[in-house]
């Protein structure tokens, strides 16, 4: 168990590196044309082949990583504490505030996102740099992805309020928020990792659904949402297999955070 | 199923009392219509899939070579045309029938036109016989001929007849009754279209053998390209139309002979600048996209050839303008694309006195130039040429952002709040005659793209653009409307309102077993000669 | 009329949204040291007493009425916040299932920890030689390694003590147990109510002792309330509910007794005669 542990630990250690320093491993920079090869196989040159533009894909890949690792998990972050507070709180104290609460996370759920995304689009200036274009498009990711997770917690803080050992608590005299904080919240831990981990690869395939309404990372940065998008074409994968390198890294990084969180085992 | 298809054959052989010489008769094609066709009534029709049923079923009066270009006498013998392009007179062939044995003759005709020119019938091909408002007379002096008198004289008049459908004033069959080579027998909505040959119909080949050669013709609905695809590779089908260049490619390894680049087509993409006076974007930028070195500078710097050889694999050619050189008779060939040269883009950018310091451009008043580009999200070409065209646009230090939009989006856009900047489309084109692109360059139109519903045109050019357009439409001169148009293309070509980038080559599959087969261009580019297309090994496509 | 004034008199009703009048008008008193026994099958409304009378019956959605003086206070005249003061400290409860009243994500320490701090301050050391303490009051080994372990790495007898010795950490006035050994085989189960008894004697703990077990109620308490259906329908000093029950539900419930619990009492007196018996109240 600890040495898998160690491994992923180390596996994601290397990934986190060489996506920070993806200039100093990149061979190209991830946004040329090499228009003389585009759709290349392998090769010294381009250890991923090119894409349909000729962009060198294992540049593309790093910088790409670097996008998603570092915002995907900021996103998640995000949208699962919202999720605890907004869940967590409602469940635990119950009454009015939970139907309010669930009521809006029922009402968040059955928006039209896509519709309220198209507004949100129209309201952003069109010149938006590309960087911008990714901070804004994570914010909308946590900010809007938080519903599913609080209902979640929300059932958990639930049934947590009923508990005996919640009664148990308030029956020594200890303070409700404190309760919350020290006895509520510590169960929900497994809960809230499982709505973490759940939602990072969920908001990397969603940043690539944004860019269908203008809203994801916009070109020329490469993120994974965007190279997913490249296997639609199917012939061009069969043609070259290692355009799945960015679904196989997506693969091990979130098995590798599956492994190394920590988990308290309550059932010795 | 199988033997009961044979067996149909049979009888519909034995029946039409045409027996099959050498091995050239018979045999059903097969091949996918990509939506239910939404009417059988010839004169209704208004989109492709019924637009098919009425090509392969219909017979007319003149019919425009798809492969020439060049109108062709077919149930009319001989035409003429007078009082410029007010009057037509048809003299048509002797002893035809319909499909059900009916006699044809003149009264026909002049049913057809009454009926397709009936305002309350609201049929598209007849709307576009209406120039101005009086009514029609439709005359049949004799059973052979017909004369046909409008109110005003009506833009390209001959050609409109391609479109119109004879059908019967006696037949108790109505509509179904057809003088085409093919026959609607079975429908099954959701499914399938499935047509007989007409043993009536009046071509007959060089050796006197009447046609059309093949039996029946099965449609199948569907709306799936890559099931298509499959169903091409496994033989089950023997053409596809308007294929993608990358369907293509991935045919093109497989079965290399299958597949026919037929050339450039009509269609093109092409980028415009926004010139609304009204535009909610800065003032600066507006005088930017209003000044004609500006546009001519980013069309110089965009690289023609490589976008159609990165983005479509070779599968088109570098666009001049808003006619295609697949258009043999309107095309200006005076005219070249404008070629890939950024040092002349920033020559030309200087005399407005920009700066390039190497790395960021910058207009007199020290802005950045940079811009967005709008396109519509999901059209992986466009993505792909936007991506292309960025890169390019670099190099002479012009930022341009990428906006992908969904085509609501985009058109509120484009026609309504006029908040965007540069936008890339396609064009397409269905029309040869340029009276099909009046509503483009017309100033006062809505489709004015670059800055619609123009009280009096903002630039002498557009002023010119109108004169010139109103002038080919006014004479039924074809040498003096081409002129008049060969200077709209020269005038666009310099001004660059729309940057014209690409056109598109139209591609085909066809399964070898067919012979006789001449991809083109014109739409339905596989099948426009079907009358004569034949299974060169007889099995193949009769049943499977 | 008794010398000592009453340590808890009440007098209450309790209802459930779906489920009205699961205590009628139910009063009685309690004396300093005095252990109580309330006794009546499940549904009678027992546990829904033992949580009115600490006001904690809306954490189970119920509503009460009524009046509770507990230590010449009126409870349902406190705010939420003396109210808060008063659990723990001076009102413990102890629940009936062990294993489901001790958090399973917390450390046996840190729960005990949390409801010290509930009440007192004190330095990290001061805490945790109070806690320790207070273990080896309930006959629990008083070492740092208990305090490491979760929940789930005790016995359930085990369990139950620290249960106990988180209600009784801060010394209350009274205890509220809530059939604290239903979930315990037999000899656990002796071992606990001993435990209550040695509690008694040794802190003055006055505990009302919840059970439907008249047996185990009786060799342990100076009075006994019987509760059916909602209301009080007998309580006096045990010997005379066993001797002589009034009720025709007291005498269903005696007749149904296996063994001779009179016996059985006289023996346990002797552990228990040091307990402060009111002189005859009423």
């Amino acid at each position: 168990m600890n040495t898998i542990r160690q491994i992923a630990a180390v596996l994601l250690g290397i990934i986190f590196l060489a996506t920070l320093f993806a200039g100093a491993f990149a061979p190209a920079p991830y946004a040329k044309q090499f228009r003389e090869s585009p759709n290349a196989s392998p090769s010294r040159m381009h250890l991923l082949g090119t894409d349909e533009l000729g962009r060198d894909l294992f540049s593309r890949l790093l910088y790409g990583s670097r996008v998603s690792l570092l915002l995907a998990p900021a996103a998640a972050l995000l949208a699962t504490s919202i999720a605890a507070l907004v869940g967590g709180l409602a469940g635990y104290a119950g009454g009015w505030l939970e139907r309010i609460a669930m009521a809006g996370t029922d009402l968040s759920m059955s928006l039209p996102w896509l519709f309220l995304l198209l507004t949100v689009r129209a309201v952003l200036p069109l010149n938006v740099p590309p960087a911008a274009s990714l901070l804004i498009t994570f914010a909308l990711l946590g900010l809007f992805g938080w519903a599913a997770s609080a209902r979640v917690i929300c059932a958990g803080a639930r049934s947590l309020r009923n508990s005996d050992f919640v009664l148990q608590a308030k029956a020594c005299g200890c303070p409700s928020l404190r309760v919350l904080a020290r006895h509520v919240l510590p169960n929900l831990r497994p809960a809230l990792f499982a709505q973490l981990l759940i939602s990072i690869p969920v908001f990397i395939l969603t940043e690539a659904n944004l860019g269908i309404l203008g809203l994801g990372v916009s070109e020329p940065l490469p993120s994974w949402g965007g190279l997913l998008r490249g296997l639609e074409n199917w012939g061009a994968v069969q043609a070259n297999p290692w355009r799945l390198a960015p679904l196989l890294l997506l693969l091990i990084v979130v098995s590798c955070f599956q492994l190394i969180l920590p988990r308290e085992d309550f059932a010795a | 199923m199988r033997r009961l298809t044979l067996a149909l054959i049979a009888a519909s052989i034995l029946l039409s009392g045409v027996l099959p010489a050498k091995s050239q008769s018979g045999g059903e094609l097969h091949f996918v219509l990509r939506a239910e066709p939404k009417t059988f009534d010839p004169m209704l029709v208004d989109e492709e899939a019924s637009e098919t049923i009425r090509f392969l079923t219909g017979g007319v009066l003149i019919r425009v070579n798809r492969k020439t270009q060049a109108l062709e006498p077919e149930l009319a013998a001989s035409w003429k045309v007078s009082q410029r392009g007010k009057k037509i007179s048809f003299h048509l062939r002797d002893g035809l029938s319909f499909s059900d044995g009916t006699p044809f003759s003149a009264e026909d005709v002049a049913f057809t036109m009454r009926k397709l020119l009936d305002p309350n019938l609201h049929s598209p091909t007849g709307d576009s016989f209406r120039s101005s408002e009086g009514s029609v007379r439709v005359a049949a002096p004799s059973a052979r001929d017909v004369i046909i008198e409008f109110p005003a004289p009506v833009a390209g008049l001959e050609r409109l007849f391609d479109q119109v459908a004879i059908v019967s004033s006696r037949s108790p069959k109505k509509e179904t009754a057809v003088l085409g080579p093919f026959t609607v027998a079975e429908y099954k909505s959701g499914a399938y279209v499935l047509l007989k040959r007409n043993p009536y119909y009046w071509k007959k080949d060089a050796h006197g053998q009447r046609l059309p050669y093949l039996d029946s013709i099965r449609l199948d609905i569907q709306q799936n390209r890559d099931l298509e695809l499959l169903r091409f590779k496994r033989g089950e089908i023997q053409l596809i139309n308007n294929l993608d260049a990358s369907y293509f490619e991935n045919l093109a390894k497989e079965e290399p002979a299958a597949v026919h680049d037929i050339g450039p087509s009509l269609d093109a993409e092409h980028m415009w600048f926004n010139q609304v006076p009204a535009a909610p974007i800065p003032d600066f930028k507006k005088k930017w996209f209003r000044s004609a070195n500006f546009r001519l500078a980013v069309s110089e710097a965009i690289s023609r050839e490589d976008l159609c050889r990165v983005v479509f694999s070779g599968h088109a050619r570098p666009a001049v303008g808003p006619v295609s050189p697949a258009n043999l008779f309107w095309f200006n060939r005076s005219l070249q694309p404008h070629p890939h040269a950024p040092q002349e883009a920033l020559r030309r950018l200087q005399q407005d006195g920009f700066r390039f310091d190497g790395h960021v451009l910058r207009d007199g008043e020290g802005h950045a130039v940079e811009f967005s580009i709008v396109t519509n999200a999901g059209n992986k070409s466009r993505e792909q040429m936007a991506a292309m065209i960025q890169q390019d646009l670099e190099q002479i230090g012009i930022r341009l952002n990428i906006v992908t939009l969904d085509f609501p989006s985009l058109i509120e856009r484009i026609s309504r709040t006029f908040d965007y900047e540069l936008c890339l489309l396609g064009f397409v084109n269905v029309d040869l005659d340029p009276n099909g692109q009046m509503n483009v360059w017309l100033s006062s139109s809505s489709n004015h793209q670059w800055n619609p519903e123009q009280k009096s045109p903002a630039t002498p050019w557009e002023a010119e653009i109108d004169r010139l357009m109103q002038a080919q439409a006014s004479t039924p001169d074809q040498n003096q409307r081409k002129r008049s148009f060969d200077q709209v293309q020269k005038i666009v070509w310099d001004q660059q309102p729309f940057i014209y980038l690409v056109n598109k080559n139209a591609l085909a599959a066809i399964s070898p077993a067919l012979a006789n087969t001449s991809p083109v261009v014109l739409r339905p580019q596989t099948f426009w000669n079907v009358e004569s297309l034949y299974y060169s090994n007889q099995g193949r496509g009769v049943g499977q | 009329m008794s010398a000592t004034p009453p340590l808890l008199s009440l007098r209450l009703s309790a209802d459930y949204p779906n489920k009205p009048n699961v205590l009628r008008d139910v009063s009685f008193e309690m004396y300093p040291g005095e252990i109580l026994g309330l006794i009546g099958q499940s549904g009678s409304g027992k546990s829904t007493l033992a949580l009115a009378i600490l006001r904690l019956l809306h954490l189970r959605r119920g509503g009460q009425r009524g009046e509770i003086w507990f230590q010449g206070r009126s409870l349902m005249r406190l705010s939420e916040r003396e109210m808060r003061a008063l659990r723990g400290r001076e009102l413990g409860l102890v629940l009936q299932s062990p294993l489901s009243a001790l958090n399973p994500a917390l450390r046996i320490g840190t729960q005990l920890e949390e409801a010290w701090r509930a009440h007192a301050d004190g330095s990290r050391d001061a805490v945790r030689s109070a806690i320790l303490e207070t273990l080896s009051s309930v006959s629990l080994p008083a070492e740092a390694a208990l305090l490491r372990r979760y929940p789930s790495q005790l016995s359930v007898g085990q369990a139950q003590r620290v249960l106990i010795a988180m209600a009784i950490l801060h010394r209350p006035a009274l205890l509220i147990a809530d059939e604290p050994t239903s979930a315990l085989d037999v000899i656990t189960q002796a071992e606990i109510l001993q435990l209550f008894v040695r509690l008694n004697r040794e802190f003055r703990i006055a505990i009302l002792y919840v059970s439907h077990d008249l047996l185990s109620v009786a060799s342990l308490c100076h009075r006994i309330a019987i509760l059916h259906d909602g209301e009080i329908v007998e309580l006096d000093a045990a010997e005379q509910i066993l001797r002589s029950p009034q009720h025709p539900y007291t005498r269903r419930l005696i007749s149904s007794l296996p063994s001779h619990p009179i016996a059985m009492r006289e023996e346990l007196a002797v552990a228990t005669d040091q307990a402060c018996v009111p002189a005859e109240p009423r």
